[in-house]
């Protein structure tokens, strides 16, 4: 098998392919056998792996906020004082009516790539909602890759007929994904049923080229006046989470979370301000 | 030069005006003015069609369609296949070109799209191929209303276009590359697709072998994995140009058992068929014309009696050369439609699909192409082919003669010889092509690279359990390396992707890999792509100061970036071609297996091969003569795999030879006809299987200096001298020309003992007398007079490794 890991890496460049760069935090769920982990020791060596010493995994910061919903699965709820929100908005963005606020559901993914298709997975789901006047957040995550399936099932419990998804993006992005995670754990796709508001398409009418673009952080800087202090781009997510899962840090999986939450509240708050910049 | 004077100055005159005449006379008259140079001729007899009435079970509407487009019987394989395809069996129909094999897979296909709502998938290897398909269902679709709807799903489909393929194609039409990279990777979208799959339809399935074939093979299981997931199990049906194994190869695609249907009853005109070996220009040296001047020579006068011809040529540059041969003639009023075009990969599609519409619509008079044209793109009716060299395979051959005739008229194919000494050996036994049977397809699916890759691309398309299979073994080792570089986790019992990539995008089913060289023109500022270089190609033919040809205008390559994969060129106007000069070298890595060869030993094992481009020659138009030399820097291409080998120790040489330098030449010789009939033995293409001759000990080498005389050469590639190396061991390899090698040594061990008798053979039943390129390899003119002639002292190398 050594030899076999050797020769493929050989071969590789051998056919022209570009050397691979193995991700340094990269490293292989412990064995049981002792013989096995000098096989891969040797392994590691050949492939340019690098194993992190122990010193260093007894000191990493393995801390998860929220509680324990299922196994691996991992929940945060806040709630936030932000004003009353208005019964009457909406109609000039969508062709929407008098939208009962507490029909909202803002919701954002954060995911393993960017690069699309059946092996991407959303990690986090963050969502916010209307109660009793104050925004609830409400987050999702994953501690182990087992847990996507009661992710999958707790979100879906989430949503009623009546609900409308309120998104940045979230319809050729998030919602397309997460069909995708649905139809792979043989789920029924809560989201085809639902209105689906992608706040998108009416920042970009009324903004395009206004700002340097429409980025949600543009957005949120220009029209909310938020500016987000230690914000983890969310490019950074996948690597965040990789982190955790295969070397337990947390760290910058707890800003992936904060970073979230901040887009969720952003929707709730750009779409109140989309309503009232309408005529 | 006074031989390639005579050839030049040599008419067209003496033949009769050929207007207006047809193949089979073309090919009398060929035969009566150039009989000396035809080594042999056959003619197929035209043969009259096996009908059958059309089923029964057929529906009502789909009868109707096909009465309404004139099929009111089937050919005898035709029903065979709707027989077979009925009783649930997968099937590979075999049958040759134009003779209505589609309809084997359009029956079933689209009889169980009406009544039960069922779809297909078709795989061609080109997207040509998949749009004239989608073409003949539609015509089929319209004549009948069937309610069918055909759709090709490749890279050039629009994006609005694909959600709605997706939900309701019948029949979705692709190829190997784009289900590898566009459609599985996104299964999911895809859903209602694979639940209701029932037909999986590959045409052209001989194409599929060697690298390409593997690489298929593995593309399949994903299929079916994913189609497992969706709970499906679809059918397989089959198509292939004849083989020596079609069933074989079909099941080692499939990895299921097949029934193969194997006799065609659609009828056909006469063929003919020509094998043609250029003049002897040196009787001395066995040197010939170039086959290049002799196709030219034939297409001409094809071109001219108003027969539709195609010209066959191996290598891009070959194609360019003869088209402008021909241009020269026929084209040189450019206020005229172009009478001559070329046709080879590498060219932009549209430029393609143009060049397939003229030829469709009877504007073009000739084509010359690469094997690009030997699959069925639709090019309309021809009457000769020529093919300028073997193409490597008795079925290519035939494959390529097949497309002349389609309207039941003779036809006349042309194979003329090169002087590569493969084409030497074959046009001189002209068995070769009546009796033998045409070779087996290979392909090697469990190819470690080839494995892994596809093993990364379907653990991104659903997870992996531990203990679970991929064609045949349990794959667990290949996990944990995924996992080791950081794209697999394990978690619990299972393998699940998690690095942030696409990792169908990073493999190339065509290459080795995703190194793909791209030529960019930078002539008057312009930045544009004109073409792609495959990656093993690249430092043979875009070397700095290499003149690169497109369409037969040339292009000088004037930067080559190597890590960044491109090749700047600018438009030029020279008279000259480039030609790479390349050596390698060899070590043993690993010893697999030995034994006693008579005085010596044969041996397999893993070798390190190193290939180096020196230089290049600058090369005359017409006259080709060497006008020049250019230096070449480029790093090195390694090579590890697998490789037989033989060697005779120092006492018997000094035995048997008078000097190192006699041992030495003999063992080139030797291994020139080693290579000769070892490509034959394993049905190898012949770039596939690579020879050397070197110190077992991987110290020096030694290679043939053009004029057939042994060079010795230290590892750095100085010249040495064989009287000063220690420990002179020579040894001839015969390599699998792929990393990690795609079997081709095992068979090769196998029979190694009559490889040499082989051999041995050849050489003894040359008509030469000291050494020519149909035995040893080219000679020096010197060496004829010599007392131990290059012949002599190959066979007494032969000699000494024979196991009586």
């Amino acid at each position: 098998m050594t030899a076999l890991a050797a020769q493929l890496e050989r071969w590789r460049q051998q056919s022209g392919a570009v050397r691979i760069q193995p991700a340094a935090q990269a490293v292989i769920a412990p064995l049981a056998s002792g013989s096995a982990a000098i096989e891969l020791d040797h392994l590691r060596r050949l492939l340019g792996l690098r194993l992190r010493s122990t010193a260093s995994q007894t000191a990493v910061d393995g801390d998860l906020p929220g509680s324990e919903l299922a196994p691996g699965l991992r929940y945060v709820e806040r709630h936030l004082d932000l004003g009353p929100a208005d019964a009457v908005l909406y109609t000039d963005i969508a062709g929407f009516e008098h939208i009962d606020p507490p029909r909202l559901l803002h919701f954002d993914t954060e995911t393993t790539g960017l690069s699309g298709g059946t092996g991407t997975r959303a990690f986090m789901i963050g969502v916010a909602d209307w109660r009793d006047d104050r925004l609830r957040i409400r987050q999702l995550y994953l501690a182990t890759m087992a847990a996507e399936s009661a992710m999958l099932e707790t979100f879906a419990s989430w949503l009623r007929p009546e609900h409308i998804l309120v998104s940045y993006n979230g319809r050729c992005y998030d919602a397309p994904l997460l069909a995708t995670r649905y139809r792979l754990a043989r789920m029924h796709n809560p989201l085809a049923a639902l209105r689906h508001l992608d706040l998108l398409f009416p920042v970009r009418r009324r903004y395009r080229g206004v700002w340097e673009n429409c980025r949600l952080a543009t957005i949120e800087r220009q029209l909310l006046g938020v500016l987000r202090e230690d914000d983890l781009p969310g490019s950074e997510a996948p690597r965040a989470w990789r982190s955790y899962l295969t070397r337990g840090d947390a760290r910058d999986l707890r800003r992936v979370l904060a970073h979230n939450d901040q887009d969720v509240i952003s929707l709730a708050q750009l779409l109140r301000r989309l309503a009232i910049a309408a005529p | 030069m006074s031989a390639i004077q005579s050839e030049l100055t040599l008419s067209d005159r003496g033949l009769p005006r050929m207007q207006g005449a047809d193949a089979a006379q073309l090919g009398a008259a060929l035969q009566r003015k150039y009989a000396e140079r035809i080594t042999g001729h056959s003619v197929q007899p035209a043969r009259s069609a096996d009908y059958r009435p059309l089923p029964e079970s057929l529906p009502a509407a789909l009868r109707r369609a096909l009465q309404a487009r004139g099929i009111n019987q089937l050919y005898s394989h035709q029903a065979e296949a709707w027989d077979a395809v009925g009783r649930g069996a997968d099937v590979v129909v075999v049958t040759p070109t134009a003779s209505g094999k589609s309809l084997c897979y359009t029956l079933p296909v689209v009889a169980s799209a009406m009544t039960q709502s069922t779809r297909a998938l078709y795989l061609f290897p080109t997207k040509a191929l998949a749009q004239d398909q989608v073409t003949e269902l539609l015509e089929l679709n319209r004549a009948g209303d069937l309610g069918l709807r055909a759709h090709t799903f490749d890279g050039d489909t629009p994006g609005d276009a694909r959600q709605a393929i997706r939900l309701h194609g019948t029949v979705v039409v692709s190829n190997p590359d784009m289900l590898h990279q566009g459609i599985l990777p996104h299964h999911t979208k895809w859903a209602q697709f694979f639940e209701n799959l029932r037909y999986i339809v590959i045409d052209e399935i001989h194409s599929y072998r060697g690298v390409f074939g593997s690489h298929l093979v593995n593309v399949l299981r994903r299929l079916r994995r994913v189609c497992a997931f969706y709970g499906s199990t679809p059918q397989f049906i089959l198509c292939s140009a004849t083989i020596g194994n079609p069933k074989a190869h079909a099941e080692a695609l499939i990895e299921r058992e097949v029934t193969a249907i194997t006799r065609s009853g659609a009828p056909h005109g006469e063929r003919h068929v020509l094998l043609w070996n250029p003049p002897v220009c040196n009787p001395d040296l066995g040197l010939r014309a170039s086959a290049r001047s002799q196709s030219n020579r034939i297409a001409r006068l094809a071109v001219r009696a108003g027969l539709k011809t195609l010209v066959f040529a191996q290598s891009r540059l070959m194609v360019e050369v003869l088209t402008k041969y021909l241009k020269d003639v026929f084209d040189h009023d450019p206020r005229k439609p172009a009478r001559i075009r070329a046709y080879r990969g590498g060219y932009l599609p549209g430029e393609r699909r143009a060049a397939e519409r003229a030829m469709r619509s009877g504007e073009v008079d000739a084509v010359v192409s690469t094997s690009a044209l030997e699959l069925g793109v639709d090019i309309g009716s021809l009457d000769v082919v020529v093919l300028n060299g073997y193409p490597g395979s008795i079925a290519a051959t035939w494959q390529r003669f097949g497309r002349a005739g389609r309207r039941q008229q003779p036809a006349l194919g042309i194979l003329v010889a090169s002087s590569d000494p493969l084409d030497q050996y074959l046009i001189r036994h002209p068995e070769f092509f009546s009796g033998a049977a045409p070779e087996h397809a290979r392909l090697h699916a469990d190819q470690p690279l080839i494995l892994l890759d596809h093993i990364r691309c379907a653990a991104f398309e659903l997870p992996f359990h531990d203990g679970d299979g991929f064609g045949s073994d349990a794959i667990d080792p290949f996990l944990q390396v995924l996992a080791e570089s950081g794209v697999l986790h394990h978690e619990g019992t299972r393998w699940e992707w998690i690095a942030d990539s696409y990792p169908a995008n990073a493999v190339s089913l065509r290459s080795v890999a995703d190194g793909n060289f791209v030529v960019v023109d930078r002539s008057e500022g312009r930045q544009t792509i004109i073409a792609e270089v495959d990656y093993s190609a690249a430092a043979l033919t875009l070397y700095e100061g290499a003149i690169h040809m497109i369409q037969a205008q040339p292009y000088q390559v004037e930067r080559l970036d190597w890590e960044g994969r491109k090749a700047f060129v600018t438009r030029t106007h020279v008279d000259y071609y480039t030609d790479a000069i390349d050596y390698s070298r060899l070590k043993v890595l690993a010893q697999f297996e030995g034994c006693v060869a008579g005085a010596g030993s044969a041996l397999h094992g893993e070798v390190h091969v190193v290939r180096r481009v020196s230089g290049y020659k600058k090369i005359r138009y017409y006259s080709h003569e060497n006008i020049g030399y250019g230096p070449v820097n480029l790093p090195d291409q390694e090579l590890h795999t697998t490789a037989i080998w033989w060697q005779l120790p120092q006492s018997v040489l000094d035995a048997g030879f008078s000097s190192r330098q006699d041992a030495l030449d003999g063992f080139l010789g030797a291994a020139y006809a080693l290579h000769l009939v070892a490509t034959v033995a394993v049905m190898a293409e012949a770039r596939d299987l690579q020879k050397s001759v070197g110190s077992a000990d991987g110290a020096w080498f030694a290679a043939a200096d053009g004029r057939g005389r042994g060079q010795l050469r230290a590892i750095d590639g100085g010249l040495a001298d064989p009287r000063d190396v220690p420990g002179f061991i020579p040894t001839v390899y015969l390599y699998d020309n792929y990393p990690g090698g795609v079997g081709l040594s095992d068979p090769l061990w196998r029979r190694q003992g009559e490889l040499v008798v082989q051999a041995r053979a050849l050489i003894e039943g040359c008509a030469c007398r000291a050494g020519c390129p149909a035995c040893v390899g080219p000679i020096l003119a010197a060496d004829e007079a010599a007392l131990d002639t290059p012949r002599a002292l190959a066979l007494r190398v032969l000699n000494l490794l024979f196991v009586p």
